[in-house]
């Protein structure tokens, strides 16, 4: 027994009405697959762990405790220890002449022929 | 492109540029998605008229680079690394081992048989 194709799109109508579907019998392309698809936004930029409260903020929001960062005491006896055997870093230059006056061998050559 | 890019360091992985520049790119693209699918949804609708079809996808081809879903790579949070990256652990395959014979890694067990 054939139902008539206008008895059928009745009831594809009633359908898409209840399950909130667009109506589109000649399957035309809406776009709506677009809008189906879930934002995947919040999930990837979620990807990284967020930074997380450090030593020193946790010393600056209780001064009154007294607290030992191992790490930074670790840094600072090595430091020391290097600067006790004369290998530390060179002090920092705080004029320009004194930043010029060593610098390179040419520059030393042009200076000294001069 | 630093004009995205947080003021403040809000990252508590391994840092450097490459990880702070895909951080970066991932909140921009979740910042724009909304108006990206909005226009993608535009260019795919046949009963609009071609006219604000094409508009539409000339204003998602002039969109900034940093708002495309396929600029974004996964990168190891341990080394940075952009390549052998395990998705579960986010890591890449050897700071994934050394985690994981460390016993860092909850149910993850060397297998031997």
């Amino acid at each position: 027994m054939a139902v008539p194709r206008s008895r059928i799109l009745d009831l594809i109508k009633v359908q898409c009405r209840i399950f909130s579907h667009t109506f589109n019998p000649e399957g035309a392309r809406l776009g709506n697959k677009v809008l189906r698809q879930r934002l995947k936004g919040p999930a990837l930029a979620a990807y990284y762990p967020r930074k997380m409260a450090t030593f020193k903020d946790l010393q600056k929001a209780y001064p009154q405790w007294e607290t030992y960062d191992e790490e930074q005491e670790d840094r600072l006896e090595a430091l020391k220890i290097i600067k006790a055997r004369g290998k530390g870093a060179p002090k920092k230059k705080r004029t320009a002449a004194e930043s010029k006056k060593f610098k390179g061998k040419k520059r030393a050559a042009a200076v000294a022929a001069a | 492109m630093s004009m995205f890019r947080a003021k403040k360091l809000d990252l508590g992985c391994f840092v450097n540029i490459k990880t702070i520049r895909d951080h970066t790119k991932r909140k921009v693209f979740a910042e724009n998605e909304p108006e990206r699918q909005a226009l993608r949804y535009i260019i795919r609708n046949m009963s609009l008229p071609q006219r604000a079809r094409v508009q539409a996808q000339v204003q998602l081809a002039q969109m900034h680079c940093y708002t495309r879903p396929t600029q974004i790579r996964n990168r190891c949070i341990e080394g940075g690394k952009g390549r052998g990256i395990l998705r579960d652990f986010k890591m890449s395959r050897y700071m994934f081992r050394l985690n994981a014979l460390a016993g860092n890694l909850p149910g993850v067990k060397k297998a031997s048989w």
